[in-house]
C-alpha cells in the first residue's frame, strides 16, 4: 500500500484529501497543518509521495519543498495551490515537485495525478 | 446518520467560524500596524483557504466574497492600496458579511447580501476609482453584536484516552469508599458512597460516549473498495450495508479496520464464485455481499455475509490433520463450529486451494489476534454451495469490562463476561477422568474441565489435572468459558458476582505470564488477577 504525507493548513482540505485518498486504498501516514510540522513528518514517515499545500502559516509551501528537497532528494511532491497561485507552481516545479491540483479539486482529478506521479 | 456531507458540513463550518474569529483580531491588529507582513500574510492565507473549501464545498456566496476580500487585502500587501479609513470600513463589513453567510449555513436564515457593500468591494478590488471617496455608507449588519463560539469542537483521540483513565482510577477509588461506607457502617458516608457512585457512572458513560463513532464511518469506505477488489478479480458484487447508524468506540473501530477489509477481500476472493460458476450453479450472475452491524447488550455485533461457494468441511478436517492440529479420529466427530476453528490457527491453509493470492485462511489468525486484543469473538457459520458469514462480537468500549467475579484459595480472580458461557455446578461424578485431563457432559457437548486452584497454584511437576482426589467437596461450581469455539469447564471455589471493572495491563515483568491478561482493584483494596481466556484455552486445546 502506498504511503501519502498530507501537507495543508485547512483541516477541511487535509479531511477531503485524506478521505478521497484511503477511499482509493492508500494509507495517509501523516498529516501536517504548517511547514515545521511538515519537515518533521517528512523524514520520520519516509513517505511516498507528499501532498503540500503552497500557502502555510510558517513557511510558504516552497521554502518546505525545498527543506525536503534538501534531505530527501527523491522524495515525490505534488502541490496543491488554488487559482492565481500561477507564479509559485511554476517556481515549485522548477524545484522538484512533479505536478499539481488545482482547488478546488475533482477526486478523479486527484487519483490522476497521485497515480501518475506514483507510477513516475 | 451521520453522512459524509453532513460531517463534511460540520468541519466546514467550524473551521471557517474560527478563521471568521482570527480575521476580526487580525484586522484589528492590522489597523494599529498597518506594514505588518505577517498579519497580512496570515490574513490573507485565511480568506485564501476560506475561498478555496466554500468553493469545494459550494457555499459560493462564501467563496466569492472571501474572493474579493483576498484581492482587497492582496492589494494592499502589494501597496497598490492605501490602509485608509474608508478602506478598513468596507473591508469589515465584508469580513461581517463571511461570518454571518457561514453562521447561516445551519440556519433558516438567509442572509441578504446588501449590494452596497458588494458594490463597495467591486469598487476596492477592480480600483474603479483612484480615490476610494466614492465608497457609500453601508449599514452595519448587527451594532449590537453577538458573541457566539462554535458548538462544535475537535478534540484528540488521546485527551479521550487520557479521560477514559483517569474515569477507570475514580471508578477504582469509588468502589473502594463504597466497600469502606459498608465497613465502617457509616450511614453519612453511605449516602455520599451512593450518589458519588451515580455520578462516576453518569462520567463514565458520558466519557465512553464521547469516544463513540457511527460504525458508517467506516462501512462507507467499503462500497468503493468491493467495487475495485471485484473489478481486479472480475466478478460482479452486490454489496448491502445496513445498521450503519449504530454507535461503537473509536479506536475499537480502528483497530477492527484492516480485519474487515481481509475478511471482506477475502470474501470476494475466495468466497464469491466467478459469474460463470454462479450461472452454472443456478445462481444470480451477480454475487451477494452483506455488511451489517446491530447492537446486543454491551457488544455490536458485525456480520460480513456472502453467498459464495461456501467452506468445504471436509477439506478444512484434511488441512487439520494433515498439518497435525488433531488426530483423525477425533477430527471425524468434532461439531462444526470446532473444525472452522481451525481456520483461526496460525498458519493454516487449505493447501489445495492456494491461488496466487492466498488460500482462504491465511491470515485469519491476523484477524483473530485483532480480535483477541480488544476483547470480542469471531466465529464463522457456512454452508457448503449456499455461502459463508463472519460474526465478530465486539465490546462497545474498552477500557471498562464487565466481568465475573470468583475466588480460589481466598484469592479473588475475574473473567471478562465476553467469554463466559454459563455456569453450571456438578457433582464430582459427573466429572471423569480422560488421560490428563477431566472432562464432563455438557448439555450434551464433551467440554474439558479444569480445576483452576491445581493449575494456578501447584508446581508444574506436582500438577495433576486429571487426578479427581484433589478436587475439594462434592459439588463443584463450574464456569463455562469459550473461545474460537471451544469451550472450557473452569472449576472454582466460590463464585461472587458480576461487575464492571478496569483492567490494567500487568507490567514487567508479571506481562510474560501467559495465564493473567491484566489486573484490577477490588472496592476492598484487593487486587484481582484476571485471567486471560483465549490464552488458557489454547493451553489446553495443544494438550488435548
Amino acid at each position: 500500500m502506498k504511503r501519502i504525507l498530507i501537507v495543508d493548513d485547512s483541516f477541511y482540505m487535509r479531511t477531503m484529501l485524506k478521505n478521497m485518498l484511503t477511499d482509493a486504498g492508500y494509507e495517509i501516514v501523516g498529516e501536517a497543518p504548517n511547514g515545521q510540522t511538515a519537515l518533521e513528518l517528512a523524514k520520520e514517515t519516509n513517505p511516498d509521495l507528499i501532498t503540500l499545500d503552497v500557502i502555510l502559516p510558517d513557511n510558504t509551501g516552497l521554502d518546505v519543498l525545498k527543506g525536503i528537497k534538501a534531505e530527501q532528494p527523491d522524495m515525490k511532491i505534488v502541490i496543491v495551490s488554488a487559482v492565481g497561485q500561477e507564479v509559485i507552481v511554476n517556481e515549485a516545479l522548477e524545484y522538484g515537485a512533479l505536478s499539481y491540483i488545482v482547488k478546488p479539486f475533482s477526486e478523479e482529478k486527484v487519483l490522476e495525478v497521485v497515480k501518475k506521479a506514483l507510477d513516475e | 446518520m451521520k453522512s459524509r456531507e453532513q460531517e463534511y458540513k460540520e468541519i466546514f463550518i467550524a473551521e471557517a467560524l474560527e478563521y471568521f474569529d482570527a480575521l476580526n483580531r487580525l484586522i484589528s491588529e492590522l489597523e494599529k500596524r498597518p506594514q505588518d507582513d505577517q498579519v497580512l500574510a496570515e490574513i490573507f492565507r485565511m480568506l485564501h483557504n476560506l475561498k478555496a473549501n466554500a468553493k469545494a464545498i459550494g457555499y459560493l456566496q462564501i467563496s466569492d466574497v472571501s474572493h474579493k476580500l483576498e484581492t482587497a487585502f492582496g492589494l494592499i500587501r502589494n501597496k497598490e492600496l492605501s490602509f485608509s479609513d474608508e478602506v478598513v470600513g468596507v473591508l469589515f463589513d465584508g469580513i461581517d458579511l463571511l461570518g454571518e453567510l457561514i453562521k447561516s449555513i445551519d440556519s433558516e436564515r438567509q442572509v441578504e447580501v446588501d449590494p452596497v457593500l458588494i458594490r463597495n468591494l467591486d469598487i476596492i478590488v477592480d480600483s474603479l476609482s483612484d480615490s476610494t471617496v466614492e465608497l457609500a455608507k453601508v449599514q452595519k449588519f448587527s451594532t449590537s453584536r453577538n458573541l457566539t463560539l462554535s458548538d462544535l469542537i475537535y478534540i484528540q483521540v488521546k485527551k479521550l484516552d487520557h479521560l477514559m483513565n483517569l474515569v477507570g482510577e475514580l471508578i477504582i477509588d469509588r468502589d473502594r469508599i463504597l466497600s469502606l461506607s459498608r465497613e465502617l457502617d457509616s450511614d453519612e458516608l453511605k449516602t455520599v458512597g451512593s450518589h458519588l457512585y451515580r455520578i462516576t457512572e453518569d462520567l463514565q458513560y458520558s466519557v465512553m460516549d464521547a469516544r463513540l463513532v457511527s460504525i458508517g464511518t467506516l462501512f462507507n469506505k467499503f462500497p468503493r473498495v468491493v467495487r475495485d477488489i471485484a473489478t481486479a478479480e472480475k466478478k460482479e458484487i452486490d454489496l448491502e450495508l445496513s445498521g450503519q447508524d449504530i454507535q461503537i468506540d473509536r479506536n475499537i473501530l480502528q483497530i477492527m479496520t484492516d480485519s474487515l477489509l481481509h475478511l471482506v477481500r477475502n470474501a470476494i476472493t475466495h468466497g464469491i464464485e466467478k459469474p460463470e460458476q454462479r450461472v452454472r450453479a443456478d445462481k444470480p450472475k451477480a454475487g451477494l455481499l452483506q455488511l451489517s452491524a446491530r447492537s446486543d447488550r454491551e457488544s455490536v455485533v458485525i456480520t460480513l455475509t456472502d453467498d459464495g461457494k461456501g467452506i468445504d468441511i471436509g477439506k478444512v478436517k484434511n488441512a487439520a490433520v494433515a498439518q497435525q492440529l488433531v488426530p483423525a479420529d477425533v477430527a471425524e466427530n468434532l461439531p462444526d463450529s470446532e473444525v472452522y476453528s481451525f481456520l483461526f490457527e496460525p498458519g493454516f491453509s487449505l493447501a489445495k486451494e492456494v491461488t496466487e493470492f492466498s488460500g482462504r485462511g491465511v491470515g485469519l489468525d491476523v484477524v483473530k489476534n485483532a480480535i483477541d486484543s480488544i476483547g470480542g469473538r469471531i466465529r464463522i457459520e457456512s454452508e457448503k454451495g449456499k455461502g459463508t458469514s463472519f460474526i465478530l462480537q465486539l465490546p462497545t468500549s474498552i477500557a471498562v469490562k464487565g466481568a465475573l467475579l470468583f475466588e480460589i484459595d481466598s484469592i479473588f480472580y475475574a473473567i471478562p463476561l465476553i467469554h463466559t458461557d454459563s455456569v453450571v455446578a456438578l457433582d464430582k461424578d459427573e466429572l471423569h477422568e480422560v488421560g490428563e485431563v477431566l472432562v464432563a457432559d455438557i448439555k450434551g457437548e464433551t467440554v474439558t474441565v479444569v480445576y483452576l486452584d491445581e493449575l494456578l497454584n501447584v508446581e508444574e511437576s506436582q500438577m495433576r489435572l486429571g487426578d479427581k482426589t484433589r478436587l475439594k467437596g462434592q459439588v463443584q461450581n463450574i464456569i463455562i468459558v469459550s473461545y474460537n469455539n471451544r469451550k472450557l469447564g473452569l472449576i472454582v471455589d466460590k463464585l461472587y458476582r458480576q461487575q464492571d471493572i478496569v483492567v490494567k495491563p500487568l507490567s514487567k515483568p508479571l506481562d510474560s505470564i501467559d495465564l493473567y491478561g491484566g489486573v484490577t482493584l477490588l472496592g476492598t483494596g484487593k487486587v484481582c488477577l484476571v485471567l486471560d481466556v483465549p490464552a488458557i484455552t489454547r493451553y489446553f486445546v495443544n494438550r488435548r
